[in-house]
């Protein structure tokens, strides 16, 4: 777990991560593997995140990634950070300002705003989250709310 | 009431569901492998718990059964994903979601629709995540498609 002072200010990052065509693929499969629930990979049909002349007919480019990689991205940072508790008791809010596109390199940052003692011992620690990629351009922004 | 057709056709104050599921181990696993989280409260052992983000896939689950006919003309865009879980939910525990319409709305040329999902469990009817999801229902604006 990565260690992280509960001062206002203190940022943690992961490392960078190309938004490649597998990763958002993976995203895409997920859906129809999970609804169908019986341990096969499953797939549906062309979408904006994995067939380019979709995407094109849809106004855009060309694929998009979904946004919930950069929020799990994020959630998982947060994970690193606090730990497993993350997933019994947090909030998370996150919206998508600009798309990634095939190749972007994006890493999740954590920003601590303010940690607040609570009764029995508990600190609620709230932060800034967001998704850049290595020119700095933010493509997800939003705040998560966690307690140690 | 707009359900039964299109995910395009909702309207604010439809209800979705309820839907009832058990959350199962290879679910957990799957989602948490599909996005690199490989911590091992998702990977190891019994006693794995959902990623709350994992919501984000109940909300689809909704649009299957309140929306058979499918997505509509054109293609989503996820814009706001907003969560809070209240406990951990490990694998094997019974879950009853709904959904409801809170808005639907345009804003630059777009329509936006905001669903608010209630992740139960269904033993007791304890609330256990509550999920904002905002979508933009077709990335063109409406006088450029």
């Amino acid at each position: 777990m990565t260690k992280l002072t509960l001062t206002p200010g203190t940022q943690v990052s992961s490392p960078y991560r190309a938004m490649t065509r597998e990763r958002m693929r993976w995203y895409v499969d997920a859906q129809p593997t999970i609804a169908a629930d019986d341990g096969r990979i499953h797939t549906q049909e062309p979408t904006i995140h994995d067939d380019d002349d979709y995407a094109r007919a849809q106004g855009l480019p060309g694929i998009i990634a979904d946004g919930m990689i950069s929020t799990n991205w994020i959630h998982s940072l947060l994970i690193d950070i606090f730990g497993a508790g993350v997933n019994g008791r947090s909030k998370l809010s996150t919206k998508y300002v600009a798309p990634v596109y095939e190749n972007d390199r994006i890493r999740a940052v954590v920003e601590v705003e303010q940690a607040l003692n609570e009764a029995e011992g508990a600190v609620c620690v709230g932060c800034k989250v967001w998704c850049e990629d290595d020119k700095g351009r933010v493509v997800t922004f939003g705040n998560a709310t966690v307690w140690v | 009431m707009a359900t039964g057709k299109y995910v395009s056709d909702l309207e604010e104050g439809d209800r979705l569901g309820p839907v009832d599921y058990t959350l199962s181990a290879f679910v957990i696993r799957e989602y948490a492998h599909t996005v690199e989280m490989h911590q091992p409260c998702f990977q190891d052992g019994d006693a794995i718990t959902m990623p709350p983000t994992l919501v984000h896939l109940d909300k689809l689950r909704l649009y299957r059964h309140a929306c058979p006919m499918g997505t509509g003309p054109d293609a989503r865009i996820h814009y706001e994903y907003d969560c809070e879980v209240f406990m951990p939910i490990p694998a094997g525990t019974e879950l009853s979601v709904s959904g409801f319409v809170n808005r639907r709305y345009q804003k630059k040329g777009r329509t936006y629709v905001e669903l608010t999902i209630d992740l139960k469990r269904r033993s007791d009817g304890v609330l256990m995540i509550r999920y904002r999801d905002t979508v933009i229902l077709a990335f063109q604006r409406a006088e450029a498609a």
